[in-house]
């Protein structure tokens, strides 16, 4: 089924559930206004995400993938934001070089409490991939 | 230098020292060397040292259960260190015999400089910095940097740091960071969708034999996420799409691993230039964490560690 031009760009995001999905909750039931456009999927920890989700993303199609976690200092495993804050900031560089625009992978801090802040990130990702147009890295065809 | 390496190797079997010895012995093809594991004292007879012992020996470490004698370069000490750091092997298990290194030579790089085919080419002899290649009563010669590899002209380490025995010889010094950058400075000229394209390009023609994986001494997961079904990350069919991100991932996982030698393009069968990748990789944690890995072994891997303030603005 091909997405409605309305859904687009379509955006995933790798949400820390002690946190950032929590903040997404918070957005919702404080009935903040904000881009239909992510799809969101909860994750232990935004340790647990390996750079390979980010990549899976793009290869299934979505323009851009969100990556969120708690503030550094705010894991509910200690160090696990710690962990993924130096793997997001490799995979960003690294993808980069290979010829994916910045924007396409993005990572914010959202707290359990920022529900404004959610809305306001989701509002800009959502723009930022919207601006360079949807996503035909792993297309075929124009090889 | 050879036949201190053979003396030593010898005494640390007869001492029971080690169980094998790992090293490198002369190819069956021309200019080229084969990896030695014996733990027989008389075979350490064939142990050489020479401008062509490319494997990163330090793979061995992992698939080898006893205490290990492994010839290493400065490169190969470092992946032996790094395996030290994440816990792969243990120091005690393994004897270094360091052994210094004034660069490897390419011998495609040759090929193409001579215009002749390996079995053409008698000798490849190198001297100080210049390498002298013979060709039937024709002498040419080059420096050195025309035809070391990539990597070792970007060469950080000549003289393995972490040894037990350091055999003595020359290690001419012929870094050049610059130059084994060039490929890499060319791509960064690129637009992001130039890049792209060239990526495509190139992962194209790759028959996924993972040779490049099986070669490399950072990649030590028992069970690789290309290998995985459930979930099938990536298809296991060749496609552009799905090999670039094996080699993508690949450098990813490595990161702080790598220590740029250099073998997984060596060994590429369709000559893939993985280590524009696998150097850019290397660059980027130098960079952004000041991290160079396999240089202290007691310092934690790069991704287990943290400081409190890094990166951030790379994060909303």
């Amino acid at each position: 089924m091909k997405p409605k031009k309305e859904d687009q760009p379509r955006i995933v995001g790798f949400l820390c559930k002690w946190c950032s999905y929590a903040g997404a909750d918070l957005a919702g039931t404080s009935r903040k206004k904000y881009p239909s456009n992510l799809t969101v999927l909860k994750v232990p920890c935004s340790g647990r995400i390996d750079p390979l989700f980010v990549l899976k993303g793009l290869r299934l199609g979505f323009d851009g993938v969100l990556v969120s976690g708690c503030h550094p200092g705010d894991c509910h495993y200690q160090t696990g934001n710690y962990r993924a804050r130096r793997r997001i900031a490799v995979t960003k560089k690294f993808l980069e070089y290979l010829g994916i625009p910045e924007q396409r992978v993005q990572a914010s801090w959202v707290s359990a409490s920022e529900g404004t802040k959610f809305a306001q990130v989701v509002e800009d990702v959502v723009e930022n991939v919207r601006a360079i147009g949807p996503s035909n890295l792993f297309n075929d065809e124009g090889k | 230098m050879e036949k201190e390496l053979r003396d030593q190797a010898a005494k640390l079997l007869e001492e029971g020292t080690v169980d094998y010895i790992v090293g490198f012995a002369s190819g069956t093809l021309k200019h080229t060397t084969t990896p030695l594991i014996t733990g027989d004292k008389d075979e350490t007879s064939s142990l050489v040292i020479n401008p062509f012992i490319s494997n990163n020996l330090a793979t061995y470490a992992l698939e080898i259960s006893g205490r290990l004698g492994i010839v290493a370069k400065g490169c190969d000490s470092r992946s032996i260190v790094s395996l030290i750091q994440d816990k792969q092997i243990t120091r005690q298990d393994i004897v270094i015999l360091g052994i210094p290194c004034s660069g490897l030579i390419d011998l495609k790089k040759v090929e193409k400089l001579a215009g002749k085919e390996r079995d053409e080419i008698d000798e490849v002899v190198v001297v100080a910095d210049k390498v002298v290649i013979t060709v039937g009563s024709e002498k040419q010669e080059v420096p050195a940097a025309a035809v070391l590899f990539d990597h070792c002209i970007g060469c950080e380490l000549q003289i393995p740091q972490e040894y037990d025995f350091l055999i003595q010889g020359p290690a001419v010094e012929i870094r050049n960071s610059e130059a084994s950058r060039e490929k890499i400075k060319e791509l960064k000229q690129m637009s992001p969708d130039q890049r792209w394209s060239y990526w495509k390009q190139q992962f194209n023609r790759c028959i996924r034999c993972y040779a490049c994986r099986q070669v490399c001494p950072a990649c030590f997961c028992e069970r690789c996420f290309v290998e995985e079904s459930q979930p099938r990350w990536v298809s296991p069919v060749s496609q552009w799409q799905d090999n670039l991100i094996f080699q993508a991932i690949r450098a990813i996982h490595v990161a702080g691993r790598c220590t740029d030698c250099g073998e997984c393009e060596r060994v590429c069968p369709v000559d893939i230039p993985l280590r524009s990748l696998s150097k850019e990789m290397y660059d980027l944690v130098g960079e952004m964490f000041n991290y160079k890995s396999g240089m202290n072994a007691g310092a934690p891997p790069l991704m287990t560690a943290y400081e409190l303030t890094e990166v951030e603005s790379l994060i909303r």
